[in-house]
């Protein structure tokens, strides 16, 4: 009976280690909300590139993609690192390489279609089939370390995206560009905001 | 008959078990998340992690974040090590079941 006890007392102990370092390495930040607003961003500077918009400043459309994408990484570096003060949420090994993925390819991408815009020597198509591939590959890479099917369906549509931005004319890249920001972006985003409030919920009760 | 192993006394207690595995899976923790995880009072918490910071388990490292003080703690490599050791234990004195 003893016997028993104790070796019931030592399984809840190494029950214990499983259950902290599961939640250690369960992160609590939110960050589906960058993709909806990558997203919102894309069609904004499109839409201002394309003419869309009216206005003094709004005709300017060789300005649409710089300025847009550099209030939309400002706005997005502002409110993650309020996000993160706010949820206190301790860096994990994953979330890190996470954020590096990410970053490395917004540095790249900056770098690359700055110069290649103010140059004029890429035409639409290639311009759209290089975002798609570093949007593609970012996502994969996020979902073989998340171990996360429908984040990796998202690179294969980007993927897509891409080979269909290089065959086909103007508009129809343009429109495979802007179907693959519904799909990865705004679809994919709001669905990974629904799984995050629900992991928020279940999670909340757990500790209450 | 064969020795069975001792299970460290400084990571037995259930509070500094649970501390040092929270550790384990991220780079540094904050007092306060420590505390929303483990539901332990303040000085419960802070004794506790006193005892695993004298056993060189986990370091301290205090800091000021927007004039805010800020405590964060991080499992050392002894604190890695010993914690393996302890499951490795662990999962002796339970046998081939496990």
């Amino acid at each position: 009976m003893q016997d028993e006890t104790n070796k019931e007392a030592l399984a809840e102990r190494l029950e214990l280690i499983e259950n902290m370092i599961a939640q250690g390495r369960r992160s609590t930040t939110r960050w589906a909300w960058t993709c909806v607003l990558w997203g919102v961003a894309f069609y904004v500077a499109i839409a201002w590139s394309t003419g869309l918009f009216g206005g003094p400043i709004w005709g300017r459309h060789y300005m649409a993609w710089p300025i847009t994408m550099t209030v939309t990484w400002l706005v997005n570096w502002a409110l993650a690192r309020r996000m993160r003060r706010s949820a206190k949420a301790p860096m994990t090994t994953v979330s890190r390489a996470i954020i590096s993925i990410w970053v490395a390819m917004g540095i790249s991408m900056f770098a690359l279609l700055f110069p290649l815009g103010m140059s004029g020597r890429a035409s639409q198509q290639v311009a759209l089939a290089v975002v798609s591939t570093m949007l593609a590959t970012a996502n994969a890479a996020s979902g073989i370390l998340l171990k996360w099917p429908a984040q990796f369906a998202c690179a294969v549509v980007w993927w897509l995206a891409a080979a269909a931005s290089l065959f086909g004319s103007d508009a129809q890249s343009m429109i495979a560009f802007m179907v693959a920001i519904f799909l990865c972006q705004i679809v994919f985003g709001i669905y990974a905001m629904i799984l995050e409030s629900r992991e928020q919920r279940r999670h909340g009760a757990a500790n209450a | 008959m064969p020795e069975l192993p001792e299970l460290n006394p400084v990571i037995h207690g259930k509070l500094r078990l649970a501390l040092l595995s929270l550790l384990m899976g991220v780079e540094a923790a904050e007092f306060t998340w420590l505390r929303e995880k483990t539901g332990a009072t303040d000085g419960n918490l802070g004794a506790q992690l006193m005892k695993l910071e004298e056993a060189g388990y986990v370091s301290v490292e205090k800091n000021f974040v927007m004039r805010k003080p800020q405590t964060l703690y991080r499992i050392t490599d002894a604190g890695r090590a010993a914690l393996a050791q302890y499951v490795a234990a662990l999962k002796e004195l339970l046998g081939s079941a496990i």
